[in-house]
């Protein structure tokens, strides 16, 4: 392959440590996505911790310590004084699915995930700090008093790289849990994860956060590579995010001693009742905040709407009224703020060969925009989704007219995430029956990409399948019946 | 004006244009074929500008009237996918009426006349239109759940027969000596229905009057016609098991009676390959016989027959013609020569096809597939669709324009990455052609991006899972 200057280096960071040599190359075709990288083999002698007792550091730190830490590096993430994110920001064309303004917005916000009210937040809502702390006891119905804690536990994060956000929380997350993190970058964010580990080491390389997170980058599926890290005696999580092809090439691993925490690949949808066209004034909020759940972070995410079913009738006048939503939409989609949404950095030729294949068919369906990559608002004139309503990106959303709110529920599934609903009256009806689908969040319409990380997410709760729930049980032989005296069957009838 | 009536004869008619010489098609001087090409595609452009509805549309917002050059088409290319741009609720519903509205325009026949009212499914709205017009409809395989339907008429199938015999002596007679090879039928070995509305089904009935001569010349595994309502149940099925949502599938009343008798036909197929393989062993051995499949029928076919001590079973002239890539699977680096032994040829004819064109792209001896001349093949840019320039080798998306095409547009833009080149080839042939890798873009993936998006390759996934528990 020919060396072009521009190749993007991305040094691993294992334990506090920077590594920079042993260079490989990894990624596509040209300069672009093409970027260099320590050798993934010469690091598995320093990667995976083999001394389960190294986490004693972790465990022996109070609470509070680990929020400060966490508080000091959020101040230090401040884009404006942080090299490191500065220079992942120039970098981002070469790599990120975003567009500039959306990776310097989504920086911006990497301080607050941080501050001591936000993790402090996180590790009660999804563990309880007391856990956290130390042993939190209970007394059993039986006279026992158990003793509960969690500990952390040695885990590999295989993280997406859609959103910078997620090399964030995985960070976060792994400190509150006082566990050891191997993170594997992927190849469209190799940077986000490496900066904040390299803001920790500059604070304090010594810091026993700091100790437990290593950053690397290898080919995912590298078999060669991943059966010598995978191992129970090294790894006892996976935590995978997402892809379809990540996820199953984990699977293999997986082993008694070795866990799974997949956070699967999603799809988001939307309901909108009736009520949004009681008045001009209503349509255009609800144009406006479907526009958002549409194009916040270009529709890169699980989370962002796609597509939107519309309870206005499949009546000629229903028809009507979603093609004037379906317009609405369109005009708000092009005026979002920059920082929120921008024209796409790629607009898949596929796609746009597709809706460019539904203008043949103006009767079944009305196309708005789409033509230059700006987004696009695709209306079905049938209560039926687009063929390809799978593959909506790039900002472009199909709205389907359904007559009954309850009609959307036929395309609910195991794969649907978020449900952006408007009225909210409507939300309080259908959330009794859309879990039961699949559905897993539902959200006022307008803050489906708005998520707070302090709750559960796709339906489990990942914090808690990231420790390990540790109980220490006390008893007393007169207050619980010991097995050794257990009484025979004849005592027992004497009794 | 000689070049506007050659070209007429040239587009009408390719296979008498050529005096029914394969050798002749692919040794016309470059630039000739390049003059010969652009009259037809004027031509062709000029009669259907404003008689293929959709077309019109295209080519007024695009605002082109007139074509000054050959990339000029480009512009009024359809996507593939035009041919499925119908919502799948008007199949679904027997809302043929619709459907019919929907075809009309993308063909030259008025179909506005034609009663579908009493049409109960895919077969007898076929039927109907079939009764009615000259319009010979095929439809795509159905495997993902959707079906394309493309309006071919009786005059495109009947050019496409004759021009496909002509390639067919490629190994026999590779000069292109023996002429129309007048009286030489070959006996096809069909394992799989006589005839149906599928693109590969309507295949025997194509080359029963060019190629077999005689129906006793058509050994198909299953008599009778294939269902087309079963193709599309089974695709939809499995499409709806790939994505758990089996119980939400909305079967009409009529289809769910016929379903226990699709399934029990599909079995009893798989099933009755190998038997079916022996008797047409025995029966045909020692004659010239013309097979085409993908690899993976043919390979194990073979790997059976050697492994049960046949070899060389059929006539030295026999064709194995083939084409479809490796369907997902491991190719053994000894296919070919497996095939070749068994059946008893030197060569196995690669060709690359697109159900949308009317022509068999041969692979020659160097590896390259040659395009027909009544194909004109275009490279474009991947990401913003911009023809790249006719001369040298490009690697891109790979789009035609298929000049036969004279009731329905011929130009269509594929999902497939080539490398064509618009050179010589060093095999002597004059027209472009392609490498031997192609690949389809929606196979190509971001290397290893993650995102926590549900994407396509999970359903493909799953479906490729349930299609192999199926096979």
């Amino acid at each position: 392959m020919i060396p072009t200057l521009t190749a993007l280096t991305a040094p691993a960071f294992v334990r506090g440590e920077l590594i920079t040599e042993d260079l490989v190359r990894f990624g596509g075709r040209g300069a672009v996505e093409t970027f260099q990288t320590p050798n993934p083999q010469k690091l598995l002698g320093a990667l995976p911790l083999f001394d389960p007792s190294s986490l004693r550091d972790l465990h022996e730190i109070p609470f509070e310590e680990i929020v400060a830490f966490l508080a000091a590096v959020g101040e230090a993430l401040v884009l404006q004084r942080n090299a490191h994110l500065q220079e992942a920001l120039e970098l981002s064309a070469q790599f990120s699915d975003m567009t500039a303004p959306l990776v310097r917005s989504s920086f911006e916000q990497l301080p607050a995930l941080f501050t001591p009210d936000a993790v402090r937040e996180l590790a009660d809502a999804t563990i309880g700090i007391r856990y956290l702390q130390g042993w939190v006891p209970r007394t059993m119905g039986d006279g026992r008093t158990a003793s509960i804690r969690a500990f952390g536990a040695r885990a590999v994060h295989i993280i997406a790289g859609n959103s910078p956000l997620i090399a964030a929380l995985s960070i976060i997350r792994n400190a509150i849990a006082r566990s050891d993190a191997i993170i594997k970058t992927p190849s469209n964010d190799p940077l986000t994860a490496l900066a904040i580990a390299r803001t920790m080491g500059e604070l304090d390389p010594a810091h026993p956060i700091t100790r437990h997170l290593s950053v690397a980058y290898w080919k995912g599926g590298d078999t060669a590579f991943e059966e010598q890290l995978f191992q129970p005696a090294a790894v006892e999580k996976i935590i995978a995010w997402g892809g379809f092809a990540s996820v199953t090439h984990v699977v293999r691993y997986v082993q008694p001693g070795l866990e799974l925490v997949s956070l699967d690949p999603k799809r988001s949808a939307t309901i909108i009742g009736r009520e949004a066209f009681a008045s001009p004034e209503a349509l255009n909020e609800v144009a406006r905040r479907t526009a958002t759940d549409v194009g916040a972070l270009n529709q890169l995410g699980c989370i962002n709407a796609r597509v939107v079913y519309v309870a206005c009738g499949t009546d000629p006048d229903g028809i009507e009224r979603a093609n004037r939503l379906g317009e609405a939409i369109y005009t708000e989609l092009q005026r979002l703020p920059e920082q929120l949404s921008t024209r796409a950095k790629w607009f898949d030729p596929e796609l746009k060969a597709d809706i460019d294949a539904l203008r043949a068919s103006p009767e079944w369906y009305r196309v708005f925009g789409g033509r230059e990559g700006e987004g696009a608002v695709i209306v079905s004139q049938l209560d039926e989704p687009v063929e390809f309503a799978r593959r909506l990106s790039g900002r472009v959303a199909n709205i389907v007219p359904i007559d009954d709110p309850a009609d959307a529920m036929r395309e609910m599934n195991a794969y649907t995430q978020t449900v952006g609903i408007y009225p909210e009256s409507l939300k309080s009806t259908l959330r009794e029956t859309l879990p039961l689908h699949g559905a897993q969040r539902l959200v006022s319409l307008g803050y489906a990409a708005h998520p707070s990380v302090a709750l559960p997410q796709d339906a489990i709760e990942p914090v808690r399948r990231m420790v390990k729930w540790i109980v220490d049980e006390r008893c007393e032989p007169d207050v619980v019946q010991p097995l050794w005296a257990s009484t025979t069957r004849e005592e027992a009838e004497r009794r | 004006m000689s070049i506007v009536a050659d070209a007429e004869r040239f587009a009408d008619g390719p296979a008498e244009y050529f005096g029914h010489s394969w050798y002749a098609m692919q040794h016309v001087a470059a630039d000739e074929l390049a003059a010969l090409q652009f009259a037809a595609l004027r031509r062709r452009f000029a009669e259907l500008r404003n008689a293929i509805p959709a077309l019109t549309l295209l080519a007024d917002e695009a605002g082109v009237d007139t074509l000054d050059e050959l990339n000029d088409v480009v512009p009024l290319l359809f996507p593939h996918s035009v041919y499925k741009s119908y919502p799948s609720a008007l199949l679904v519903r027997n809302r043929f009426a619709d459907l019919t509205r929907w075809l009309d325009r993308l063909t030259t026949f008025d179909l506005t006349g034609v009663d579908v009212s009493g049409c109960t499914g895919i077969d007898s709205w076929l039927d109907t239109l079939e009764a009615h017009t000259p319009l010979r409809t095929f439809h795509s395989s159905g495997t993902t759940g959707t079906l394309s339907f493309l309006p071919r008429s009786m005059h495109e199938w009947d050019q496409m027969g004759q021009a496909f015999r002509c390639g067919l002596f490629q190994y026999s007679d590779p000069l292109g000596a023996g002429g129309r090879h007048d009286g030489e039928w070959f006996e096809l070995i069909w394992p799989l229905w006589r005839s149906g509305r599928s693109a590969i089904t309507y295949f025997p009935g194509l080359a029963l009057p060019h190629l077999l001569g005689s129906e006793d010349r058509l050994h198909a595994l299953r008599p009778g016609r294939m269902s087309s309502d079963a193709a599309y149940f089974a695709g939809r099925v499995r499409a709806a098991a790939a994505r758990g949502e089996l119980g939400k599938l909305e079967i009409s009343p009529a289809l769910r009676a016929r379903r226990e008798e699709f399934e029990r036909e599909q079995r009893e197929m798989t099933e009755s390959i190998p038997r079916f393989i022996n008797e047409q062993i025995e029966k045909l051995k020692g004659r010239r016989i013309w097979m085409l499949a993908t690899w993976n029928v043919l390979y194990n076919m073979s790997k059976a027959g050697l492994d049960a001590g046949l070899e060389k079973v059929f006539a030295a002239d026999s064709l194995v013609t083939t084409g479809g890539g490796a369907k997902g699977q491991v190719v053994p680096d000894d296919w070919e020569e497996v095939v070749q032994r068994f059946i008893g040829v030197d060569h196995v004819q690669h060709s690359y096809v697109m159900s949308e064109i009317t022509a068999l792209n041969k692979q020659c001896e160097q590896g390259r597939y040659h395009f027909e001349p009544w194909i004109i093949p275009f490279v474009l840019d991947p990401d913003d669709g911009a023809p790249f320039s006719r001369e040298g080798e490009h690697t891109g998306r790979m789009a035609v324009f298929d000049l036969i095409a004279a009731t329905y547009w011929g130009g269509f833009i594929s999902g497939d990455e080539v490398t064509l080149s618009f050179e010589g080839c060093a095999c002597g042939r004059t027209t472009a052609h392609a490498a031997r890798e192609i690949e389809r873009y929606s196979d190509k993936r971001g290397d290893d991006k993650i995102t926590c998006v549900a994407a396509e390759d999970a359903h493909r996934a799953a479906l490729e899972f349930l299609t192999g528990e199926f096979v």
